[in-house]
């Protein structure tokens, strides 16, 4: 017995001896291996490269900025728009725009770029893109909620700040402002493929983002910062001004005055001429957009139409407003599209549109399976019907280009009041020329439109803003954010504008869209009429008023396409900023509430 | 000796057959029964003559009684001679009579006894008593290193053995487990042979690291599915914290511990085991294939809702009404061609495809063979195992396919009396080939409820796809693309067994290393389609590309332990075991892939040519030591006690927390065996009551979870590139702790009626606190998620129960034996705690039920304007696109009564009109096994269900709303039933009014108590039918034993799901879409179809 416990002993001494070395001796520390570490980032300018690369990612999607304009005033779309229908829309609808990701990596970037292993030349041109993507990230923020809280750093989880209240608009903005202007100085290089952020595309924005913090503080008196107004505007024509001085860019105009303007859109490389900033499209590197897709399908987009007060803007390419011609109420679309702006028929399909189905050129009219109004959008979208479907553009996607500054700039100028003739031809005048407009070219206009000041801008009387506004409209259709207009010219109530479409003479009779003896479209009244005596490749189109439809005419058998006049939109002052979503009310009610949510 | 014989034969003594094999075939195995052969190898015809010799060839009859200890009769006890067909049952009063020859001895035997051989010698008369068999106490579980007798168990761990595995034709080890033993819960995500969900044992465990069973393979963690089924001797699932405590915190949410066969000593066996199977789906997705229907009824859905006529079947057709009324006029025709021109010269269809019927085939085969060598000495043995197994694949085109092989060696040598050296080698690989739809990217079920419409063609009359079908079957048809999906496993564990002192003190080692190679090629061609004639065009252009990526895991476990067992007095059992444990995994990926793929068929990275190439990595270490003891006393087999503990340490946790100590203590008393037991051991002959407690960490996490990492992605095109991009990284908690799981376990373990009835329960309450969840939601401000932590705590209490019966009884004579198993389980699981404290309802909360589903009640349709106007408003936040409500839409009920429909502030306090309308999680889940024996006929049915679960349908299942979702979307046959769909004359219908996208507003996109079905079900997972070949005609082709079977998996099935929903099996429908394309899901049921199969199978030993 005392034999066996003894082995029995030594055995377990000597496991425990084994068990305890083991265990005590082991260190179990891993490290990860595919991931590295802070040190590596920031202790080398390829380390903060890779980093700087992620601000980017804020950029919006191509998708996106193509289809930027699904909300505004000149537009139809087949649904209801829930931000414009009483009752429907409120704090707890989305939480869209209060997403503070960015903004973190970009804090987290410029808090820990201080590694003196990099000369701090190139940390301060990293610091630069940082505080560009910071100045992007704030006014997309203050153009949708106004007051905002401002953060410099990444936030501890117990900062008191992620409990504080909301900054005001004009401290938020000097300090964007700042951040842009730190961009502007300390950004370093070129790119001529338009895809990275550059002093240059730095300078773009401050004109855009001045321009527009100038006018809505102008013209919404109610935020008492009129004084501000001046010295914004002055610094947009100022950020304009440089690059309009410098001469890098120019107005493309290579393609003549039928083509030139819709190649800035439909090109693959950039027309670097004039296009500033961008994203840009490969089909190698796996990366698509799908303009075509929502601007062809019936479903998948909001089959999103120009409406005919808008259309009717366009100038005559003499220069005279179409507006001024006796009878263009009752024109039908084969004529009123003819001899206009040549932007016309470069941002919309007329008559003479071809498109591409395999390798052969085909007439492309309107097709009423999409457009709601007769007026069918071509800006973004290619000729090649092979693009229709699916995610498939490889279109340059412009963001920032040469045109739109020449207008940031008349437009500043002319609210600052000191817009010059010369001012004048070097804007406005060289855009419509491009567009094949031969009047009123040098001099500003001295006379105001009464078609646009009646139908938009009842507040306005002066001609030269009335026309920079009609040629911001036209030039940019599509491109910058109409709504952000709307919003900082204070006309929110053009977005209750009826969605009007062509000029339908009489029902019941077949109507032919281009003038070359086939009819295209026939409206009826009434019954559909029997498959027999339809007329084939003729669109039938219901326009009796029935519950169940949506399109109509405004004289019942004759006139303007009505759309969608059974869901009224209504327009609210408090809509100029969105509500803060209620659930991060509930998380921070130091955040106050927007006006009139 | 050959009038001997004929004396014999004359005197039917003797089967014919049966002397006839012995005399031509000597040396051979000898006797009727297969399973105790013994080998007679020096047996001779002389011998043998001699045998016969001296049988006495005079009958004697011989009578008499079979009782049991307390002098009560024992019906049914078989009594027979041993080689002979001769035998009986007894009576209801145990009474027997028999005719035997002279000088035979009689075997009586009944379940449950032992069995008593007497020599019949002179005696006419023979009564014996059966003393009781406890053999089923003795049955040896495997528990955590090491076994344990049943008897002796205190904490709760369940059992099955290879029987239980026999004669199944499904894909893996683990789709056959479903259903098996309670709470271990399996729910396959969808019919493919590689499906092999991971094992949940007694319910949600953590909503925090998460976590599933550990699965081991012989003491080292493994695939299951990756196992030869024909290996497994046993599974045991440890289910306690008691039990699984030994292997500390990754045995948390219990451990599934598979053991394959060992060789027998002095036995050389040669098994060949096959079978051939028909497979088809459970259910195949029926939809209308009509082309004028689906057409008329896309027509008038899309203008109740738009208020326009579609210009466009979604993307692949142009439609108008003149389109719609030709279709009517040639579906009216048939004569008429149902591929024409347009004046574009286009094509315009006119079909009525069936596209499940190009995509499925209605049947396909499987076969297996195995075949296992084994054989040893009393030194040193020896096993061989070998399988082939394969499925043919479901698709009618460009078909999956399945093919596996196992290799197993196996073997042990005495070196010294006291030392075992053995090895186990396995090797298994998988090849799965699995077809892909390039044009869409998602699953062909999903693109075929998106584009697979009736009224086009899988081909045009040139043998060219439709735009249709190169969205959906023609992509198989063309058979380009796919993903070849190969895992290979090689395992070895070299150990020895030592032991000392009479065998008391046993030291145990072993050293395992485990490669697994999991690759996946992946090829995606553009498909061509044809608009027209001689026009050809491509959809898929982006996903032109090969793709290869390799994952490598280097496996290595020690285990090193020793136990020592002994009785001090004869009432004092005392064990002890001590051990360390030492495992280290290394994952690698290498993941490449080239775009442009030089021709459709190309297999090669090498003959891509494209600009995008991209290669990525991928690397994760972790490793655990940990050092564990248990100690087992027993006093007077009535008290029984166990402590077991770990010291256990993780990589995966911080410097400072990476160790911890789980302990846990479990405990057991056999009133029965007392004294002062007063019932009857006829009655009540065992009963035992367990308890025990303990708690464990969770180690389920991903390894560098805390540390601070930039990991490196792929941005947009940036000057002519896509550059690597990397940002920061995720915040760090700041202190941090294991989770843990503490259970307490009840359990009784009750034998009665002499061990016919057997009942096992168990119930327990596990506590899982400080689970690591996400933080406190901190404003949006903050800029990312808010750091982990250990912020919550989780309450699961549930019960499993086995109860099972086994008798026999004489039916013509001859014994028949069957015996009733059934399981049944259940588990509720509450969060206690979380950060949640408004409690909004897009997070968990505290108070909440796991699978709890919050909904509007449903109150009906609207009948009229009045009704709409009456109503609460519904409108506000439920527009519908032509304005009002209309009679035949939905109508929730206003539950707050405020007069308006909505979400409320979406928190617990106020969900606006919603409420709890049920719950997603199974319950009461059960199964049973029934099994019958008579006269070498078998047979068995497995019945599987769950008792209670709800389902509702995610919006984008075809196979529930079709075109109430998308309107151009296959409408399933359900549909066009009497008093489905909403109309004036049909005010009472099940689905409302005829409108696309949700119904009017959307509302059937909110969840909502009409819509909520009922998933429970039971399904006859499986059937066989089985016949052991006579030993007498078998012997003739020198085989020892025979069985030929049929078995039927999933022949029968019945849910209240079916009363509606007729067109998707209950398991696909509840599972979401296919796995393999996304972790989200495009649709409940797009995944593949479970199967039934039937299945010959023959297994022969020689």
């Amino acid at each position: 017995m005392t034999f066996k416990v003894k082995i029995m002993k030594t055995n377990y001494i000597w496991l425990f001896i084994i068990g305890t070395y083991v265990l005590t001796g082991c260190d179990l520390e891993e490290l990860p291996v595919a991931t590295t570490s802070k040190n590596e980032i920031f202790g080398t300018e390829t380390g903060l490269n890779l980093y700087s690369n992620s601000f980017y990612n804020a950029l919006p999607s191509g998708n996106d900025i193509v289809t930027e304009d699904y909300l505004s005033d000149i537009n139809a779309r087949k649904d209801r728009i829930i931000f414009l229908t009483e009752g429907a829309f409120n704090a707890t609808s989305t939480e869209a725009g209060w997403d503070w990701g960015s903004l973190r990596n970009i804090n987290f970037f410029l808090s820990n770029n201080e590694d003196p292993a990099v000369p701090v030349q190139i940390r301060q041109h990293y610091n630069a893109l940082a505080k560009f993507w910071r100045a992007w990230f704030y006014y997309e923020k203050v153009k949708r909620f106004g007051d905002v809280p401002w953060i410099n750093k990444p936030l501890d989880v117990s900062d008191p700040q992620l409990h504080a209240g909301r900054d005001p608009r004009i401290m938020v903005m000097d300090s964007v402002i700042a951040d842009l202007n730190y961009a502007i100085e300390h950004i370093n290089g070129n790119d001529a493929s338009r895809t990275l952020v550059t002093r240059d595309v730095a300078l773009a924005f401050k004109s855009r983002i001045c321009l527009y913090e100038g006018t809505f503080r102008k013209y919404h008196s109610e935020l008492g910062l009129s004084g501000t107004v001046d010295a914004w505007l002055t610094e947009s024509a100022n950020a304009s001004r440089i690059l309009m001085d410098e001469n890098n860019y120019s107005i493309f105009t290579g393609a003549g005055t039928e083509l030139s303007y819709r190649q800035l859109f439909t090109r693959v490389s950039p027309v670097a001429s004039e296009i500033i900033f961008g994203r840009a499209w490969d089909i190698g590197l796996g990366l698509l957009h799908g303009a075509n897709w929502h601007y062809t399908s019936s479903t998948y987009g909001v089959q999103l139409s120009p409406i005919r007060t808008f259309i009717q803007t366009y100038l005559m390419t003499d220069g005279t407003p179409f507006t001024d011609i006796e009878g263009h109420e009752t024109m039908v679309f084969s004529e009123e599209v003819k001899n206009r702006d040549h932007r016309l028929k470069q941002s919309i399909r007329t008559g003479d549109y071809t498109r591409i189905s395999g390798n052969e050129q085909v007439s492309a009219l309107p097709q009423f399976s999409y457009t709601l109004t007769g007026y069918y959008p071509i800006k973004w979208s290619l000729d090649d019907m092979y693009y229709d479907s699916d995610t498939r553009n490889d279109n340059f996607v412009s963001i920032f280009r040469f045109g739109e500054i020449l207008l940031n700039y008349a437009e500043a100028k002319a609210e600052l009041g000191t817009l010059t003739d010369a001012d004048w031809a070097e804007t406005v005048g060289v855009l419509r020329a491009r567009a094949g407009i031969s009047g009123g070219l040098d001099a500003k206009p001295t006379v105001a439109d009464p078609y646009l000041q009646s139908t938009f801008f009842p507040n306005i009387s002066d001609p030269a803003i009335l026309e920079i506004r009609r040629e911001r409209s036209i030039e940019l259709y599509l491109e910058v954010s109409r709504f952000d207009d709307i919003r900082r010219w204070k006309r929110g109530e053009l977005m209750e504008m009826p969605w009007d479409g062509i000029y339908v003479p009489t029902a019941n009779q077949p109507m032919d869209l281009n003038d070359d003896g086939v009819f295209d479209v026939y409206f009826y009244y009434g019954e559909l009429p029997p498959v027999g005596e339809r007329i084939p490749g003729v669109s039938y189109l219901n326009i009796t008023p029935s519950p169940g439809n949506l399109r109509t005419l405004s004289n019942g058998t004759s006139g303007e396409i009505l759309w969608l006049t059974t869901q009224p939109r209504t327009w609210e002052d408090k809509l100029y900023h969105y509500p803060i979503p209620e659930r991060h009310r509930i998380l921070n009610p130091n955040l106050g509430q927007n006006p009139g949510w | 000796m050959e009038k001997r014989l004929r004396l014999l034969l004359e005197s039917g003594k003797i089967t014919y057959q049966w002397v006839w094999v012995i005399l031509t075939l000597p040396g051979l195995f000898l006797g009727p029964e297969s399973k105790s052969q013994a080998l007679i190898t020096n047996l001779n015809l002389s011998s043998l003559v001699t045998a016969i010799d001296h049988t006495n060839l005079f009958d004697v009859e011989v009578t008499g009684r079979v009782l049991d200890a307390n002098r009560e009769p024992i019906p049914g006890a078989t009594v027979s001679v041993p080689g002979t067909a001769i035998g009986t049952a007894t009576d209801l009063d145990g009474r027997y009579a028999l005719t035997v020859p002279e000088g035979a001895t009689l075997v009586f035997s009944f379940i449950g006894f032992e069995s008593q051989s007497i020599a019949v010698g002179d005696q006419s008369v023979i009564d014996v008593i059966l003393a009781e068999d406890i053999s089923s106490l003795e049955e040896v579980i495997v528990v955590g290193y090491g076994v344990q007798k049943k008897m002796n168990l205190t904490g709760s761990v369940d059992q099955v053995t290879s029987e239980a595995l026999e004669g199944r034709n499904v894909g893996n080890l683990t789709q056959s487990l479903q259903g098996l033993m309670p709470n271990v819960n399996i729910t396959p995500l969808d019919g493919k042979p590689i499906q092999s969900p991971a094992i949940n044992i007694r319910g949600t465990g953590s909503i925090g690291q998460g976590g599933n069973a550990l699965v081991l393979i012989d003491g080292v963690e493994g695939d299951p599915s990756m196992v030869n089924p024909n290996d497994v001797e046993s599974v045991s699932v440890l289910k306690d914290a008691a039990s699984a405590a030994i292997y500390g915190a990754r045995g948390v949410f219990g451990v599934v511990l598979i053991t394959t066969k060992t060789p027998k000593k002095d036995v050389v066996s040669v098994t060949y085991s096959g079978n051939y199977g028909i497979k088809s789906p459970v259910v195949r997705p029926d939809f209308v294939t009509d082309g004028y229907i689906f057409a008329k009824m896309f027509n008038d859905i899309f203008f109740a809702r738009d208020g326009l006529y579609p210009q466009n079947i979604n993307k692949t057709q142009t439609f108008s009404q003149e389109y719609l009324a030709e279709l009517e006029r040639r579906s009216e025709d048939p004569s008429l061609p149902k591929t024409d021109l347009d004046e574009f010269g286009n094509y315009v269809y006119y079909h009525n495809t069936d596209w499940y019927g190009h995509l499925l085939k209605s049947n396909f085969s499987s076969t297996e063979h195995n075949v296992s060598v084994s054989g040893g000495t009393q030194k040193s043995s020896f096993m061989l195992s070998g399988r082939y197994s394969d499925q043919g694949g479901l698709f009618r085109y460009s078909t999956d396919e399945f093919k596996m092989y196992n290799l197993r060696a196996r073997g042990s040598i005495e070196v010294a009396p006291w030392l075992q050296i053995n090895n186990n080698f396995d090797y298994s690989t998988r090849f799965y080939f699995n077809p892909l739809n390039t044009g869409e990217g998602s699953s062909v079920f999903r693109n075929i409820a998106d584009e697979g419409h009736p009224t086009s063609p899988l081909l045009n009359p040139d043998g060219t796809l439709s735009y249709a079908s190169a969205y959906t079957v023609g992509d198989f048809y063309l058979g380009n693309n796919g993903s070849h999906l190969d895992r290979t496993v090689i395992r070895n564990t070299s150990g020895f067994e030592a032991n000392f002192l009479e065998n008391k003190l046993r030291v145990i080692g072993n050293f395992n290393f485990q490669n697994i190679n999991s690759d996946e090629l992946r090829i995606r061609t553009p498909i061509p389609y044809s608009p027209a004639p001689g026009v050809i065009e491509y959809i898929g252009t982006t996903r032109n590309d090969i793709q290869n990526t390799l994952d490598r895991t280097n496996f290595v476990t020690a285990n090193l332990y020793s136990e020592y067992e002994t009785n001090f007095t004869e009432k004092n059992y005392f064990k002890a075991m001590v051990g360390y444990n030492y495992e280290q995994s290394t994952f690698q990926r290498h993941q490449y892939s080239r775009n442009e793929l030089l021709f459709p068929t190309v297999k090669d990275v090498n003959l891509a040519v494209g600009d995008n190439v991209l290669a990525s990595g991928g690397y994760d270490k972790w490793r655990i030591a940990g050092g564990f003891f248990r100690f087992n006393y027993i006093f007077d087999d009535r008290y029984l006690v166990e402590v077991n503990g770990r010291y256990d340490g993780s990589s995966k946790f911080p410097a400072g927390e990476s160790f911890a100590f789980f302990p846990s203590v479990s405990a057991a008393w056999r009133i029965s065996e007392e004294q002062f037991w007063p019932i009857s051991d006829q009655v009540i002959s065992d009963l035992k009551f367990r308890g025990s407690y303990g708690s464990l960490g969770n180690a389920n996490i991903r390894p560098y979870t805390f540390q601070e990492q930039f990991s490196i992605g792929t941005g947009i095109i940036l000057a002519g590139a896509r550059p690597r991009t990397t940002s920061m990284p995720a915040v760090l908690p700041d202190g941090l702790t294991w989770e843990t799981a503490t259970t307490r376990n009840i359990g009784l373990d009750l034998s009665m009626i002499k061990g016919k009835l057997n009942l096992t329960g168990d119930a327990y309450i596990r506590h899982t606190s400080d689970m690591y969840t996400i933080g406190m939601t901190l404003p949006a401000t903050f800029g990312t998620t808010s750091p982990r932590g250990n912020y919550a705590d989780m309450e699961t209490k549930g019960w499993e129960m086995i109860l099972s019966w086994q008798d026999m009884f004489n039916v013509a004579d001859r014994p028949f034996t069957y015996n009733i198993r059934l399981n049944m389980a259940d588990w509720k699981a509450e969060v206690t705690r979380y950060n949640n404290p408004d409690k909004f309802l897009n997070d968990y909360y505290a108070g909440m039920t796991v699978g709890e589903v919050w909904g509007f009640v449903t109150e009906g349709f609207f009948t009229s304007e009045e009704d709409v106007l009456n109503h609460a408003n519904q409108q506000s936040r439920f527009t519908p696109r032509i304005g009002t409500y209309q009679p035949g839409d939905i109508k929730f009920q206003d539950l707050n009564n405020d007069g308006i429909i909505d979400f409320g502030r979406n928190t617990v306090e106020d969900p606006g009109d919603r409420r709890i309308i049920g719950n997603e999680s199974p319950r009461y889940t059960y199964g049973m096994n029934l099994n019958f024996q008579w006269n070498n006929i078998f047979l068995s049915g497995f019945l599987q269900g769950v008792g209670r679960q709800q389902w509702y349908p995610h919006q984008e299942t075809a196979n529930f709303w079709g075109q109430y979702n998308r309107p151009y979307g296959d409408i399933p046959s359900w549909h066009l039933n009497e008093g489905m769909i909403w109309s004036e004359e049909n005010p009472d219908s099940f689905l409302p009014r005829y409108v696309t996208r949700g119904g009017t507003g959307g509302l059937l996109r909110q969840v909502q108590s009409k819509y909520l079905m009922d998933a429970s079900y039971i399904r006859l997972r499986n059937v066989q039918l089985g016949y052991n070949l006579p030993i007498n005609i078998i012997n003739r082709v020198s085989v020892s034993a025979a069985r030929v079977f049929v078995s039927g998996e999933n022949l029968w099935t019945w849910s209240p799901l079916y009363k509606v929903v007729s067109n998707i099996d209950v398991e696909n429908a509840v599972a979401p879409s296919d796995q393999m394309y996304t972790s989200g899901n495009s649709g409940d049921g797009y995944n593949y179809p479970m199967l039934k199969s039937v299945t010959i199978g023959l297994n022969v030993t020689f």
